[in-house]
């Protein structure tokens, strides 16, 4: 099997070593999270780094803890960590779904939070439901700390806010409102373990009659050059009163909205088609979490 | 270059210097002589590495040995204890879940961790547990099986 | 005699090993001294080698040898020899072997391969078999009368056509104007990628004073792939020893050297050390070996009740840029293009040709899961057109015991009726169709297929009893999964009268065990089966003649079962198989009984048939009926297979279970295959070459699997036991297909069923106002 090329090998003990080092380093040098995205591209020779720089020794960066009216989630938490915790699966329960959907257990033991959302795939399975919770992602830097929303974290496929000598520390997701209810799909070329052709997230407040719409998230992977919020789609579902018809026009500007290549993988035009259809199912089903129906928080 | 790294293999404790680029999948086969596990394609994608490290599944060929350090790891080789075989071992020859034999290890592996979690899994949990092991000969119906029957067996016996 | 083991499905004798972690298959073999290969590929398609420059790749720490096809310039192949083990002056594919490195690391070899240069002149080049064809195609091979071949195929010199064969019988046109209706169209069954778990792996040694070579390899023929070397190498059997490991898989895409050529060609210049190349995924998709993409155009003849009077069969096969197997899959393929049907008028023609990319071979069969995807689809629309009942048509013209093969030979052992039965009355054939709701919609479909097995082939073992009664038999049956030493044990314990315990099965070598063609064309059940029983017959008379010998008595009147002997009428045992060799040989100790078993089909009566004709005769013939049940999602189109039934005709089931495994087994690989897998190319580039693109079931595509074995009589199988492993392969594609027709209207011809196929064909059809 290919081999891993030779580099320099840094295992830094806190996140001010680590973001030191990723300064003094620059381009040459990748953080290491979980490996099952960097590993790969090493081994396939898309990317050569000089060096790499072992996050996994800094303490304290797999927590998931419950923080000021919402939820912490650390960068090095793997994804697996995600869909077990009973804590997100009481606070937050669209994380575990969308862990539950990434890849297989073995590599969901393996790969972490921050390491798919820092690897800015447009693929993300975690980012469009990390988006439409209005999540924040918590930076630190030899500059110091700071914090982008999710949804401003992206710049193109692979790029991220980041600059040289940042690295990602912990995502933070707001409490859900009251009758609020969220839920994310995906759809692959088969039903085994697959990259996201399209994924929605979705994540509808309601108010006490269960038709007007508080607050509205919704998010795709897949079909643009990063995961992408959804704004016009959204403010169909602001206009009025949740209906079926109402759904599914949203569902439609959302496959207006996108802009999905073709690539080996499948055409922009069958993401188009599915992207419309899991916005509808993905509605759907967040509309009867949000009710109350069978479940939600 | 190279980092001395402390882990227990199938009980035993070992000491190794590696160079940081070395995958524990390497260490395993090549260093150590475990072949029982084996490597399909390096990267995550068909299971055929996988071991338990600290209990849990993890593609063998996508970690690096240096975090192996200071953890506990099992390959088939070290799941038969003093030469009795683990229900699961015993299941998949008895239900006929073994065809080439390439995947067993990482089949059986994985189901272990799956039991060990949820020793009433049914045939939807034991489909997502095992859905990162392909078997090209296609015995996932009677590997499915068989991972039922040992969580029976581990259930009567008490066991983890 | 009572069978004990014969069956029964009892634990495979490779089970604990493979269990425990101790099986080595040959990615696992380390030797002393051993060094590791890798392989600089060609990334053109088609093109000149102006410059090849190895400088910097000896740099590299640890490398110990560098070769390129000037060092080691041999061709193999056993049906055309037109392969280079390294690229001589020209590459024809992209992934062909063009420089190979070994050192002492395998991450040295590969980051010397990274350090070879190589000037390549592009030439046009051609992907479409089709347009390969062309009198103005690219010519791939201009010395194509230069290469031996075997004089079975015919070439077309001067073409990119390495095997032509056609083939009549009746008259054409006369069964075509008879015909009520005659339907005509071509299908598309793609290349696919073996895909075993196990990746092409083998090591080598050279042993420079003799010119000897040992291997290792996990090739699943090592007597045909030994004699393909000695060729290629100009050398004698006795110079070239394969020592068989066991197999991860195989399929049929480990016939051909793949890894095993790169460590010979490294081996002959490490002056002695052996040398381990093992193929990484990616070589392994894009650089061994896939099923041969086949284009069928089939017309055929009908009368208004479906009544088959004839058929015309146009077949273009892609072989790749070098033969390898696949002259015998557009061979064979030219007939099995008929189905198992009685049709008395044919016109067919099948040509191997010529491409600029990766080379293809046998898959599950040679060429049957191909010509039963188009035949089968193809018998629908017909019974479609017709307004029959798709069960129905291929209940009237299947074949029945006592029919007529084309040649005349008379079939023996057809199960084909009762696999049609069993497996749609399993899938409830004919009941109403549910209506989940929604967007789903399910349907039902139906396939049938025959398979021959390779004949005349030869099968010899050796059978040898040790003093204390342990038995072990020596063939060259390589254990590729299904299960080969297993059964080899259950026939042999049964034929000779010993406990399955008592018997070791140990691994071909071919300085060892005698020769046997391969793991292939589900032949060894049969063929090494009847081998062994023979062996195991003559060992039991020859252990009954002691026995004798000892007790004074008239050795007819002796039974010998489970190791003990048996005086006639007697409860108890006289003595143990074990007391009986000691009392025989005194206390001289050693082996002391060797048996050979030779079986051959030639001169059987089975394979009588019209003068001239015989070769087209098989010692026993196969049947399987899979029957298919979907569920299709009109908004995504996402395909779920439900349910399969699955019916075979194996003859007899020496070990049930694993019967079921290969059904079952094909079941997934042909689901997998319909509508997960492709390739994606460019430019004859394959673009994904690896797992996380080239799609493969897994736990979570597994329908429900009905599996049905059926049981014939064959005057001359062992136990009765025919084969099982290829044609399981065949029907499940098209009776997918045929499902997915009866749940949507919508009918595909090429291969694979994606979901963006279905939502597109769906899209089509609404447009269109149906």
């Amino acid at each position: 099997m290919k081999r891993i090329k030779p580099f320099t090998y840094f295992a830094p003990a806190t996140v001010s070593e680590a973001v030191g080092v990723l300064a003094k380093e620059g381009v040459g040098a990748y953080p290491l999270a979980g490996g099952t995205d960097l590993l790969v591209r090493m081994k396939r020779g898309d990317l050569a780094p000089g060096a790499l720089v072992n996050l996994k020794r800094i303490a304290g960066l797999d927590g998931i803890v419950k923080e000021s009216g919402g939820l912490r989630i650390g960068a090095l938490a793997t994804i697996r960590a995600v869909e077990l915790s009973s804590v997100v699966r009481a606070s937050h329960p669209v994380l575990v779904e969308a862990a539950g959907l990434l890849g297989s257990p073995s590599i969901r033991n393996l790969g972490t939070l921050g390491g798919n959302i820092g690897r800015a795939s447009p693929a993300s399975d975690m980012a469009p439901s990390l988006i439409v919770l209005r999540g924040r992602i918590g930076i630190e830097g030899v500059e110091g700390k700071r914090e982008v929303a999710v949804e401003e974290f992206f710049k193109g496929p692979g790029e991220t806010v980041l600059s040289s000598g940042e690295m990602i520390t912990s995502i933070y997701v707001p409490e859900m409102q009251e009758g609020s209810g969220a839920a994310y799909m995906k759809i692959g070329r088969l039903e085994g373990m697959d990259c996201a052709l399209a994924g929605v997230a979705g994540y509808l407040a309601l108010g006490a009659k269960g038709r007007e719409v508080r607050e509205v998230g919704l998010a795709v992977a897949a079909c643009a050059p990063m995961p992408l919020r959804v704004k016009r789609a959204e403010e169909v579902l602001r206009s009025g009163d949740l209906t079926e018809e109402r759904l599914q026009e949203t569902a439609r500007v959302v496959a207006e909205e996108v802009t999905p290549i073709s690539d080996m993988r499948g055409s922009g035009w069958y993401r188009r088609e599915v992207v419309g259809i899991l916005a509808y199912r993905v509605l759907a089903k967040a509309w009867q979490l949000a009710a109350g129906d069978g479940g939600g928080r | 270059m190279k980092s001395a790294i402390e882990f227990k293999v199938n009980g035993e404790r070992r000491q190794l210097e590696v160079e940081p680029w070395i995958t524990l999948v390497e260490v395993l086969r090549e260093i150590l002589h475990l072949t029982g596990t084996k490597e399909g394609c390096g990267e995550g994608d068909c299971g055929m590495c996988i071991v338990l490290v600290d209990g849990r599944p993890v593609n063998s060929c996508l970690m690096l040995a240096v975090d192996v350090d200071g953890r506990e790891v099992l390959t088939i080789e070290g799941l038969a204890e003093g030469g009795r075989l683990h229900p699961l071992q015993e299941s998949f020859v008895e239900r006929g879940a073994v065809q080439c034999g390439f995947c067993t290890s990482g089949m059986i592996l994985s189901a272990k961790a799956l039991l060990e979690e949820d020793s009433g899994a049914g045939e939807e949990e034991i489909k997502r547990g095992l859905s990162g092991v392909l078997c090209r000969c296609g015995s996932y119906k009677k590997i499915i099986e068989a991972v039922q029957e040992a969580g029976e067996k581990m259930k009567e016996k008490g066991r983890r | 005699m009572k069978l004990h083991y014969v069956g029964k499905s009892v634990p495979r004798v490779d089970g604990l090993e493979k269990v425990t972690g101790g099986a080595i298959y040959s990615v696992d073999v380390v030797l002393p001294g051993m060094l590791y290969g890798a392989v600089l590929r060609s990334p053109v398609a088609h093109g000149r080698m102006v410059r090849v420059d190895v400088a910097e790749a000896w740099k590299v720490a640890g490398v110990r040898a560098v070769v390129t096809g000037q060092d080691f310039p041999h061709t193999f192949g056993n049906m055309i020899k037109d392969q280079p083990f390294l690229a001589l002056d020209r590459v024809r594919y992209v992934g062909e072997p063009v420089v190979a490195v070994a050192a002492e690391t395998e991450l040295a070899a590969q980051e010397a391969v990274g350090k070879v240069r190589v000037e390549y002149e592009k030439l046009p080049a051609v992907f479409d078999p089709r347009e390969a064809v062309a009198k103005s195609a690219p010519l791939i091979h201009e010395h194509l009368e230069e290469y031996f071949h075997l004089p079975r195929y015919e070439i077309v010199p001067g073409t990119n056509i390495c095997v032509i064969r056609t083939y009549s019988l009746g008259d054409i046109e006369q069964g075509l104007a008879e015909a009520d209706e005659i339907f005509e169209d071509e299908y598309h069954a793609h290349a696919v990628a073996h895909t075993p778990m196990e990746p092409h792996a083998a090591v080598a040694q050279y042993f420079p004073p003799a010119e000897e070579f040992t291997l290792w390899s996990s090739t699943d023929r090592p007597h045909t792939m030994a004699k393909e070397l000695a060729a290629a190498l100009g050398t004698s059997l006795h110079k070239v020893r394969f020592i068989s490991t066991y197999t991860g898989g195989g399929f049929g895409g480990k016939a051909t050297m793949v890894a095993e050529g790169m460590a010979v060609a490294l081996a002959r210049f490490t002056k002695g050390r052996p040398v381990k190349v093992v193929l990484s995924r990616e070589e392994e998709l894009t650089a061994s070996q896939t099923r041969v993409g086949a284009y069928l155009q089939l017309t055929t003849g009908v009368k208004r009740d479906g009544t088959i009077t004839a058929r015309k069969a146009e077949m273009i096969w892609d072989s790749g840029a070098y033969a390898s197997w696949a002259p015998e899959v557009a061979f064979r393929g030219a007939l099995q293009i008929i189905g198992p049907y009685r049709v008395p008028n044919l016109e067919l023609r099948s040509r191997l040709v010529y491409t600029n990319k990766e080379i293809s071979g046998p898959y599950r069969g040679f060429g049957t899961t191909q010509v039963t995807w188009a035949c089968e689809v193809h018998t629908d629309g017909i019974a479609e057109k017709l307004g029959i009942d798709p069960l129905e048509i291929r209940l009237k013209n299947g074949y029945v015991e006592g029919d007529s093969y084309i040649n005349g030979q008379i079939l023996r052992g057809v199960g084909m009726m009762e696999t049609l039965q069993r497996a749609s009355r399993a899938i409830g054939w004919g009941e109403a169709k549910p209506s989940p709701g929604g967007s789903k919609r399910r349907g039902k479909g139906i396939a049938v297929t025959i398979k021959p097995t390779a004949t005349p082939t030869e099968s010899y073992c050796f059978i040898k009893v040790s003093d204390d009664g342990s038995v072990a038999i020596l063939s060259s049956a390589v254990e590729v999964g299904c299960g080969q030493k297993t059964v080899l044990a259950q026939m042999a314990a049964d034929t000779i009268g010993v406990p399955l315990a008592s018997i070791s099965v140990p691994q071909s070598d071919t300085h060892v065990t005698p020769y046997d063609l391969g793991v292939c064309s589900s032949r060894i059940t049969y063929h090494m089966g009847n081998a062994v029983r023979m062996a195991g017959m003559e060992v039991r008379k020859k252990i009954l003649k002691f026995a004798g010998e000892i007790l004074e008595a008239d050795p007819e009147s002796l039974n010998l079962s489970e190791g003990k002997i048996f005086q006639k009428g007697a409860q108890e045992a006289s003595l143990s198989l074990k007391e009986l060799l000691a009392k025989k040989i005194g206390g001289r100790g050693g082996p002391i009984l060797v048996a050979e078993g030779h079986y051959t089909p030639i001169g059987s009566p089975l394979l009588a048939a019209l003068p001239g004709r015989e070769g087209m005769s098989s010692i026993f013939w196969m049947f399987a009926t899979h029957a298919a049940e979907v569920e299709v999602d009109t908004d995504t189109g996402m395909v779920k297979v439900l349910r399969v039934a699955a019916a075979h005709d194996v003859g007899k089931a020496i070990h049930p279970v694993m019967c079921e495994q290969q059904i079952e087994g094909s079941v997934i690989m042909g689901l997998s295959n319909t509508l997960f897998e492709e390739f994606k190319m460019e430019n004859g580039r394959i673009l994904n070459d690896t797992l996380a693109d080239y799609k493969v079931a897994s736990t979570m595509d597994t329908p429900e699997i009905v599996s049905i074995i059926v049981e014939t009589e064959h005057p001359e199988a062992p136990f009765g036991a025919k084969g099982v492993g290829e044609p399981a392969a065949a029907p499940t594609a098209p009776a997918i297909a045929n499902a997915i027709f009866d749940a949507i209207g919508v009918r595909f011809k090429e291969l694979p069923i994606t979901p963006e196929k279905v939502l597109s064909a769906l899209r089509a059809k609404t447009k269109n106002g149906a």
